[in-house]
């Protein structure tokens, strides 16, 4: 593996990234067209957001799908993201710690 | 507009945390691997995606297949496609000078604090390019720390470190909840998720979960906008 390999790599990596990024906005307003396409965009944060944890937090094993389940609760009682998050993360560390069962 | 930019980036400090501890964790893995500073700072300031730049770091090897390694990048990345799309809105009145420039900058993190936001305040694309810088900043300093002072953090798994940035999505991911619909659609758009990420060899389970989800979504919306 040489320098030019990683710097071809990262030069084609950072172009078709850009041109994602650019193009789903620049070309949104030809999207339109289609029917329902409000709907569908209103909904990609949230499908988008679980595809790309959920399987993640399985992997995690019990303790992750415990901690989340814990978040969730603390962000629907309280509405606080950086309480929950911390909530998550610190149960998780005492679990990793043996402190916890 | 200053008030916005400083608004956007303050509403990413808490997320920065996450960001910053898995720049750590990535600015490690490439001491592992070889891979200069310089080159791990290229890729931090062109390509600016955390998950893409942890494949590609991941798939290094010799002799390394280029085009899979890009094409494999660019499908996990295929998300700020779908991104890029729904943030429009913010965009109407903005040049195409700016557009291009603002957009390089989108990130998960700073994208999903401006959508949850927006629903309950109207904010503007300043916000959004304001906690893109932070993010930007903050994820370059991370990556930094893990390159040169990785040793001090000897496991950052210890500390559930790594679990921060899945806990942020989980609250970011609740806060967007709003009717009983919704339940059904996210409950339906993981168990899609779970089962396509065993049965997909690559990333491309993350876009087709969320593709479905999403058209059942408008399948069920639709139908009761009908009724």
């Amino acid at each position: 593996m040489s320098n030019i390999d990683i710097l071809t790599i990262i030069f084609f990596v950072a172009i078709g990234t850009y041109t994602l990024r650019v193009s789903g906005l620049l070309l949104s307003n030809r999207l339109k067209k289609f029917k329902n396409i409000d709907i569908f965009l209103d909904s990609i944060p949230a499908t988008l957001l679980i595809s790309l944890i959920v399987p993640s937090i399985i992997k995690t094993g019990l303790i992750g799908i415990i901690a989340s389940l814990i978040t969730i609760l603390i962000m629907y009682k309280v509405k606080n993201v950086l309480l929950a998050m911390s909530t998550a993360v610190f149960i998780v560390a005492l679990y990793r710690n043996g402190l916890l069962f | 507009m200053k008030n916005e930019l400083k608004n956007g980036f303050m509403a990413n400090l808490p997320i920065s945390i996450s960001v910053f501890t898995y720049g750590a964790v990535l600015g490690i893995i490439c001491t592992s691997k070889g891979i200069s500073f310089l080159q791990l700072a290229l890729m931090n300031i062109f390509i600016f995606a955390g998950s893409a730049q942890f494949l590609i770091v991941d798939m290094l090897s010799s002799p390394v297949n280029i085009s899979v390694v890009v094409w494999s990048a660019l499908l996990i990345n295929l998300r700020y496609f779908l991104i890029g799309a729904s943030l429009n809105e913010f965009f109407t009145n903005t040049s195409l000078k700016k557009r291009l420039f603002i957009m390089h900058f989108v990130t998960d993190e700073s994208w999903a604090v401006t959508m949850s936001k927006n629903k309950k305040q109207g904010v503007s694309v300043f916000f959004l390019l304001g906690g893109g810088f932070c993010i930007f900043i903050v994820w370059f300093l991370g990556t930094l720390s893990g390159y040169y002072f990785g040793e001090f953090i000897s496991n950052p798994k210890l500390y559930g470190l790594d679990f921060a940035f899945l806990a942020l999505f989980t609250a970011i991911i609740t806060s967007m909840y709003k009717t009983k619909n919704d339940l059904i659609i996210y409950l339906i758009t993981a168990i899609i998720a779970v089962l396509l990420e065993k049965l997909l060899a690559n990333m491309s389970y993350i876009i087709f979960s969320a593709f479905i989800g999403s058209f059942l979504y408008v399948y069920l919306n639709k139908r009761q906008n009908d009724e």
